[in-house]
């Protein structure tokens, strides 16, 4: 690669028991573009993520997000380096608002000192018309402003997909890892989403993105990897990935291999 | 225009009424009663951190009471001038949260549950058997009024008074907390636990300060009962009463400021409004807290909030 890498990934392994669920990944993540990780049920997109993540850490292997070994490290100092994620299964903050939701991480590299909040100086005051600012420039940039201070829950469930992704962006990520933000939503609400992915792509910001809907990435991805049973098959343009062989083999023929 | 629970005029009125309470009645007996329903008041909105808040169990909110409560009552009674009081009880309560907190946070639901059981288990262990200097389960009574440099509460009803801003500084500071980046965290990290971290919140952290502080306020609340009803036994911070506790901040509801304080004064003040009712009060009781957990699941303050209030400014 000519460019840049954000994410070096080496051999990362992760066993459930007796499955291997992430065989030795390698993985290299340009700065800047859209990486696409396709694969049927069960490859291991979502344990990569989860591994890249910290959500669950992989067994073995070596991962630098901008250079930085972050292998085991806890979550929310991976968030701090500026990694930040959405999940497949919503996970928003129930009891907050929707501004509220998109604080809390919009709050991601700023402590706030107890005793700044007892006495609720000028640095406090400061500090959350930051917070309030960077929140709602995030809601501002996924559309979703004019619900900032309705409940979370009163999201229909498309919004809610988005609610994470502006979450996520509060919290001013280099790079963001969306796990199947599509699920669940109809073609207009993709399209929508589409645009939002190119949108934050254009802020510089390196997308990777687990996706089921195969044709959804073509599209918007300017790589694609391929797992297939905890391993990488394939990697390139979209265009190479169609017209691999093995790729189509493991949508397509991997009851034939594997029966 | 709906009418909102935090709204000046509502707000100026109820502290109006709650401060012309000594003025309608003289009765000793009930403004004692009102005493202990605002102590109970304090150590709820305490709990509402751990629990309503940060979502976790926690049993051991009774303990860390009677740890201020014996900390004060023991300093001031060996002498000790009663300014240091709330310190020592701070730093004792601190101490113990540390102690419990740090090694439990990463304990779950049951686990936590069970831990915390065991701990005001021991604490009440601890004060039932030391008796020399806890009194063992006679207590200790006689213990020193609230007294800075020469100036104290006289008679109930100042006790009353100074009770009330105790529980308003108790109220400013929760709600401090609940409209900062550390009360966002903790409800976060109750919501969902891993969306918080892969949001930068330190979860353990956050659990461990809300534990913290939830201990402060039981301790400092503890602090004023020992000194304000000058007498105390191992029965009023056993694991019953950490059920109690538990039970206000549920039938109140859980994470809300308003909820704590009406839980606490509710429960507290019923089992005396149906003594009338001699063995029978228990059924009531009994009932009555089931009926505001089936009708009304978020609590009193969700049955307020039917009538009026934005949840998410409120809460």
């Amino acid at each position: 690669m000519t460019a840049e890498t954000i994410i070096t990934a080496r051999g990362v392994t992760r066993r459930f028991g007796g499955l291997v669920a992430l065989d030795g990944i390698d993985l290299d993540v340009p700065k800047g573009v859209v990486q696409a990780i396709i694969g049927p049920n069960g490859s291991g997109k979502t344990t990569l993520l989860n591994a890249l993540s910290g959500a669950s850490h992989a067994d073995a292997g070596s991962i630098r997000i901008g250079g930085r070994e972050i292998f085991r490290l806890k979550p929310h100092r991976i968030a701090r380096l500026g990694l930040a994620r959405t999940f497949q299964n919503i996970r928003i903050f129930d009891n907050l608002s929707v501004l509220e939701n998109v604080k809390v991480a919009a709050a991601c590299n700023r402590p706030t000192p107890f005793l700044d909040i007892l006495t609720s100086n000028a640095r406090q005051k400061q500090s959350e018309a930051d917070i309030d600012r960077g929140a709602r420039e995030a809601l501002e940039t996924i559309g979703l402003a004019q619900r900032a201070d309705d409940r979370a829950t009163q999201l229909p469930y498309a919004q809610r997909r988005l609610l994470e992704i502006a979450r996520a962006l509060a919290s001013k990520p280099n790079v963001l890892l969306l796990d199947e933000p599509a699920a669940g939503m109809n073609m207009t609400e993709s399209m929508t989403l589409l645009d939002t992915i190119a949108k934050l792509k254009s802020r510089g910001i390196t997308v990777l993105l687990v996706e089921h809907n195969v044709r959804l990435v073509m599209g918007i991805s300017d790589r694609v990897t391929v797992l297939d049973f905890g391993k990488k098959i394939a990697e390139g343009t979209p265009s190479d990935i169609q017209r691999n062989p093995l790729v189509i083999e493991a949508y397509l023929g991997r009851r034939h291999r594997h029966a | 225009m709906r009418l909102e629970l935090t709204s000046w005029p509502v707000l100026v009125a109820s502290l109006a009424a709650v401060l012309a309470i000594p003025l309608i009645t003289q009765d000793g007996y009930v403004i004692q009663l009102l005493n202990i329903a605002i102590l109970n008041a304090i150590v709820v909105l305490g709990l509402n951190f751990v629990t309503g808040w940060a979502g976790q169990i926690n049993f051991g909110q009774a303990a860390f009471y009677g740890l201020g409560a014996y900390t004060t009552a023991i300093a001031s009674k060996a002498g000790l001038p009663w300014i240091t009081t709330p310190f020592l009880s701070i730093i004792v309560v601190i101490a113990a949260s540390l102690m419990l907190g740090l090694p439990t946070m990463r304990l779950r639901t049951y686990y936590l549950a069970m831990t915390t059981i065991g701990f005001g288990e021991i604490i009440r262990l601890i004060i039932v058997h030391w008796e020399p200097v806890t009194g063992g389960t006679s207590g200790l009574r006689a213990i020193p009024g609230i007294n800075v440099f020469g100036i104290g509460p006289q008679g109930q009803a100042q006790h009353y008074y100074l009770l009330v801003a105790a529980l308003a500084i108790a109220v400013t500071v929760a709600m401090r907390v609940r409209h900062s980046a550390l009360g966002r965290a903790m409800i976060a990290t109750r919501d969902s636990e891993i969306a918080a971290e892969q949001s930068g919140v330190d979860t353990t952290r956050t659990k461990l300060l809300a534990f913290m502080i939830g201990a402060v306020y039981a301790g400092l609340a503890g602090c004023l009962y020992a000194s304000s009803i000058r007498f105390i036994s191992p029965d009023s911070f056993s694991g019953t009463q950490a059920i109690l506790l538990m039970t206000m901040l549920i039938v109140g509801g859980m994470g809300s400021v308003a909820g704590s304080i009406s839980g606490a004064v509710a429960l507290t003040i019923l089992p005396e409004a149906l003594r009338f009712l001699g063995q029978w009060y228990l059924v009531l009781y009994g009932l009555g807290v089931i009926a505001v957990i089936v009708l009304a699941p978020g609590g009193l303050a969700s049955v307020a909030s039917q009538v009026q209030w934005r949840r998410a400014g409120a809460r």
